[in-house]
């Protein structure tokens, strides 16, 4: 039972189970087959969005690109399949190979110029966005090609396939980083880069691999985004790299590096579209929706940050010492 | 002598604990003032969480803390600062990007709120630092000063507070033999200016040599009051660890296998200049020589740290191309940095994930790590080196410095290495593990292995090592037989940096 409450998922999975409580107390429309339906859509791209936030997080960076690299990608997609006379199933590939070349220029600029993560990506931020509207004239590219929308509303097996995505991703995702070598790596550095360094593990190139993957990752929601709209446009993903982020730190991922977990991601990324979700059905605006997020977001690191302190309040108030929580947080690792 | 108006401070049954553990139960101290009061304990024996509640960073579950005769409660550090009690902690309180003048008043700049008078504090800064003969200009920003001149500025600072109480933690550990007799000096001076000084230290024959009364604290609870403590090592390691101790340095004398390491004629560009020397299987070199000297420096360069831009490294007799530090490991070489917080442990790893790090490969079967192997690797290494089984499945910020000391070591066991360079191995780290380091430093040359041990602990360095090579502003001086140098001959004085300088 204590091993239960110490997983890194358990946390997340409840925030996840409390947000859903609250959310069908407030409308009667949340439980239903249609909603939960659009819910399970509506999660995916986040979700593997998130994927790649996650490594980029535990390796001890952050990716602010993944939002705008999309659009570009999306513009890709839709202009090979438009208008280029790509194959369908090339242009695909090449998308994705898009995203793991930009992960590799993310990457590089990261590990080997030595550019903090936060301007690299920044700067990918502004700039592949940027990108996406030379294409087209800047305008959206619609009615890319019949065949990309059953890549995002097919079912396999009566199953949605974004769904099977999430599985596929989730569990692949979760078995690099726990199970091999490169995973491992990855977790080291962003706990001790020094330490990695000096245990011959390759920080540089391990860095580069967690951004490539985040690239990678963009690609395949790239390809999502431009399925479930039939289109490419160079507005599409604004600000998605923050929800990536909110569900990668709200399932317990340390922006200081070398602590997250792929499941419990994917509970942060299920906390916010089930809030998103919640507020649409409530007809609540997109500027409060911001807002909540936001909230959300501090709400969780706090948590997070101040497990320790209030455990220590919760005891003292029961045992009425008050003076406990005056304790500086050095008393839990004191002799 | 034992009129009540001596006794600066107090601390009257003290306990404090934490959830199970009471770290300190019913501990006393008192601190007199014109006195130097040694505190000694095995890691974990309660020492830091007795300085942490006088230095009003832990509220005592009950008990008392005296100013002179009057109860006062230290509702936290800053409390704590404004009575008279200045701490100096293993970690300098120090800001590196400020001048040392105005790290000395830290916080109680002179001048009005908007307006520092800067001046004044310069001038008052340098009369603090020319009392104290330290030949610090108090223009100089402290984190381009050597480590060792942040700690004196350190003590500067805590004595311009006209501190009642000076409590030191492990002041030593960063500093070579100068400039710990330096510090010495500082402290003697202090305490005849009418301090009050608690001195907490893992070298004991500094402890000894230094303080007039020591406390010696064992699971928790004092076990020898001041004054009643024979001030000999020996004596105070027994009460220390509650039996006698066989040997404090069990060294079995190797060497004379055959050459290991040959390292030929190497410089780097920050520092050394032609080192040349040989290990043998079997053997421990100790390298001496100050902090500075370039000790460290030859570690890191034969561990692919630091570039070396001339001579040649053969191991096992073959030429071996150092650049980056997997490739010293893959050459067989090992390295247990000197700190193990910023250069050593993964705090989100368990010991024993801390344990496969540099040996991952072992465990590599392309797609996945064989989870089970490495547990039960690192469970045989945990059992083996005695280390808290906790160590299997917890993160290793749960275990004592010497636990994670040995974490380290096993680390590197785990590795093909042949040779070991031991920087520092048993800094701040109790008595009981060091004597257990020692043990599998003797186990490595049974093995034929070869070791290279740095230590600023000049008695561990003469007794654990065979042949010891001094080294001397990047340079390789002389290398002979232990027993033929001495204390002295390790000891390169700041006076000579201070020339080349």
């Amino acid at each position: 039972m204590r091993r239960l409450f110490s997983l890194p998922v358990t946390g997340p999975a409840i925030a996840t189970l409390i947000v859903a409580l609250i959310v069908s107390l407030t409308t009667d429309r949340f439980l239903t087959h249609g909603n939960l339906n659009n819910l399970a859509l509506q999660v995916s791209i986040v979700a593997l969005i998130a994927i790649g936030s996650t490594a980029v997080i535990i390796v001890g960076g952050i990716d602010l690109s993944p939002g705008s690299a999309i659009a570009l990608m999306t513009m890709l997609l839709a202009m090979m399949l438009k208008f280029w006379g790509v194959g369908f199933w090339p242009a695909i590939v090449l998308t994705l190979l898009a995203g793991a070349v930009i992960g590799l220029i993310n990457g590089a600029i990261t590990a080997y110029l030595r550019i903090p993560a936060f301007i690299t990506t920044l700067a990918g931020l502004s700039a592949y966005r940027g990108l996406a509207f030379t294409f087209n004239n800047g305008s959206p590219v619609f009615e890319a090609s019949n065949r990309l929308e059953p890549l995002f509303y097919g079912k396999l097996l009566g199953v949605p396939l974004p769904l099977i995505y999430i599985v596929v991703f989730f569990a692949a995702a979760h078995w690099l980083m726990r199970h091999t070598r490169i995973g491992r790596s990855i977790y080291a550095v962003g706990g001790n880069a020094n330490a990695a360094r000096l245990s011959g593990i390759k920080v540089r190139r391990v860095q580069l691999y967690a951004f490539i993957l985040a690239g990678l990752m963009a690609g395949v929601a790239a390809v999502l985004m431009a399925a479930r709209l039939n289109s490419g446009s160079p507005n599409y993903g604004v600000g998605l790299e923050l929800t990536a982020i909110a569900a990668a730190v709200i399932g317990g991922a340390s922006l200081a590096g070398g602590r997250g977990d792929m499941i419990a991601t994917l509970f942060g990324a299920l906390t916010v579209t089930i809030v998103q979700n919640g507020l649409n059905l409530n007809a609540v605006q997109t500027s409060t929706q911001n807002i909540v997020l936001g909230a959300i977001i501090v709400i969780a690191v706090g948590i997070d940050m101040w497990r320790g302190e209030l455990g220590r309040v919760l005891v003292s108030v029961a045992s009425s010492m008050p003076r406990v929580a005056r304790e500086d947080r050095e008393g839990r690792k004191a002799q | 002598m034992d009129a009540a108006d001596d006794i600066a401070w107090q601390l009257k049954d003290i306990t404090k604990t934490f959830g199970p553990v009471a770290a300190n139960d019913k501990v006393s101290l008192e601190l007199r003032r014109r006195q130097i009061h040694g505190l000694v304990g095995e890691n974990g024996s309660g020492k830091s969480t007795l300085i942490k509640t006088l230095s009003g960073a832990h509220q005592p579950d009950s008990g008392t803390i005296l100013n002179g005769n009057a109860p006062v409660v230290l509702h936290n550090t800053l409390a704590a600062r404004s009575l008279g009690i200045a701490t100096v902690f293993q970690e300098f309180s120090l800001v590196p990007e400020m001048t040392v003048a105005e790290n000395v008043f830290l916080g109680r700049w002179p001048g009005n709120a908007s307006n520092i008078d800067w001046r004044s504090m310069r001038q008052a800064a340098g009369r603090v630092l020319a009392d104290l003969e330290l030949d610090i200009p108090p223009d100089a920003v402290v984190g381009e000063l050597p480590v060792a001149q942040q700690q004196l500025v350190e003590i500067a600072k805590a004595m311009a507070a006209n501190a009642s109480v000076i409590v030191l933690d492990e002041p030593t550990t960063a500093l070579g033999i100068a400039e710990i007799a330096h510090l010495h000096d500082l402290l003697r001076r202090a305490r005849s200016r009418g301090a009050a000084i608690l001195y907490i230290s893992h070298r004991l024959d500094e402890v000894v040599d230094l303080c007039e009364v020591v406390t010696v604290m064992r699971n928790g609870r004092v076990v020898s009051v001041a004054g009643q403590t024979p001030l000999d090592v020996n004596a105070i390691i027994s009460l220390m660890i509650g039996r006698d101790v066989e040997e404090q340095y069990p060294k079995v004398h190797g060497g004379g296998g055959e050459p290991l390491l040959d390292v030929r004629g190497i410089s780097t560009e920050r520092g050394l200049r032609d080192v040349t020397f040989t290990l043998h299987r079997g053997e421990v070199l100790g390298l001496g020589g100050t902090l500075g000297s370039g000790r460290s420096a030859v570690a890191r360069a034969l561990f692919g740290v630091e570039p070396i831009v001339a001579g040649e490294v053969y191991v096992r007799g073959e030429a071996v191309a150092l650049h980056t530090p997997w490739q010293a490991i893959g050459a067989g070489i090992a390295l247990l940095t000197e700190n193990r917080n910023i250069d050593g442990l993964f705090f989100n790893f368990t010991g024993a994930q801390n344990i496969s790090v540099a040996s991952l490969g072992d465990f590599d079967h392309g797609l996945w790590l064989d989870l089970r192997r490495e547990r039960q690797v690192s469970g045989d290494l945990i059992r083996r080196l005695q280390v808290d089984r906790i160590a299997e499945s917890e993160l290793v910020d749960h275990l004592s410095g010497g636990n994670q000391q040995k974490i380290l070591v096993a680390r590197w066991l785990n590795t093909r290495a042949d040779v070991f360079i031991l920087d520092e191995p048993t800094k701040g780290i109790d008595v009981g593990t060091k004597v257990a380091i020692y043990r599998l430093i003797n186990e490595l040359t049974a093995a034929g292995k070869g070791v290279i041990l740095i230590s600023s602990d000049d008695k561990e360095l003469l007794a654990m090592s065979d042949r010891v090579a001094i080294v001397r502003r990047g340079r390789i001086v002389r290398i002979a037989e232990a027993r033929d140098v001495s204390k002295a001959d390790l000891l390169t004085g700041p006076e000579e940096r201070r020339q080349s300088a």
